[in-house]
């Protein structure tokens, strides 16, 4: 599962302690939020645009929603609603982004700045 | 609830659940359920969990964790003093777009 995004792991004892009880408390859930949990914990780790330190915190964020759903009973689809991809870029919009993607974004702001400038 | 409201809605949701919390401390799913009640049919419990996310990342609410009879503690929710300042910026946005779509609609601009 996600060798890229553990590579970067790697190095930090502290997120990896992190992610393992992370790992093992999502495997005590019950079906389907132990499904579900793992389906998007899939998304968000191939569609990657975060730094490590935000995905631990979305991952156990994510965590507490589904298992204050599964003690409450909430089905899935209450959840994540008729689109889980639009919830799912909802609530990642709410972290932190990757440091090379806030570099191509500064990058863009830079590009189109210098051509306003050209045309004033 | 038809695609134009849901969207619409989205816009102002921030704005709502600040009304809602303003009123008084709530959790999550009191949050949603309210919302369904009103008719607010298809808000998804995980959108107001990720706005609340959000909103308490911002600093706008305090939060508090209360133990439940079942399943991990709940995250009850208050809007704290800058909470209360953003929502009092929400109404006067919400009255300035209100005003202006009405005058729209009457021909008057």
């Amino acid at each position: 599962m996600a060798p890229k995004w553990i590579e970067v792991l790697t190095g930090s004892l502290e997120q990896k302690k992190q992610w393992r009880a992370y790992k093992a408390r999502v495997a005590g859930f019950p079906s389907p939020y132990r499904e579900s949990v793992d389906a998007i914990e899939r998304y968000l780790l191939y569609a990657g645009g975060s730094d490590t330190e935000s995905m631990m915190t979305m991952l156990d964020d994510l965590a507490d929603l589904f298992e204050r759903a599964a003690a409450d009973g909430t089905p899935v689809h209450d959840i994540v609603g008729d689109d889980a991809v639009e919830f799912v870029e909802t609530f990642k919009s709410n972290y932190g982004i990757g440091a090379w993607i806030a570099k191509e974004q500064n990058r863009l702001r830079d590009a189109i700045g210098q051509a306003e400038k050209e045309q004033s | 609830m038809g695609k134009q409201a849901t969207e619409m809605l989205k816009g102002v949701l921030e704005g709502i659940v600040l009304a809602v919390l303003a009123q008084r401390a709530a959790y999550g799913y009191e949050i949603t359920s309210w919302l369904r009640d009103e008719g607010f049919a298809d808000i998804a419990e995980g959108t107001v969990y990720a706005l609340l996310v959000r909103i308490e990342q911002r600093g706008l609410v305090d939060v508090e964790k209360v133990p439940s009879e079942k399943g991990p503690p709940r995250k009850v929710y208050s809007l704290n003093e800058q909470g209360c300042e953003y929502l009092n910026e929400f109404w006067r946005t919400w009255s300035f777009l209100s005003e202006r779509l009405e005058q729209l609609r009457e021909g008057k601009n």
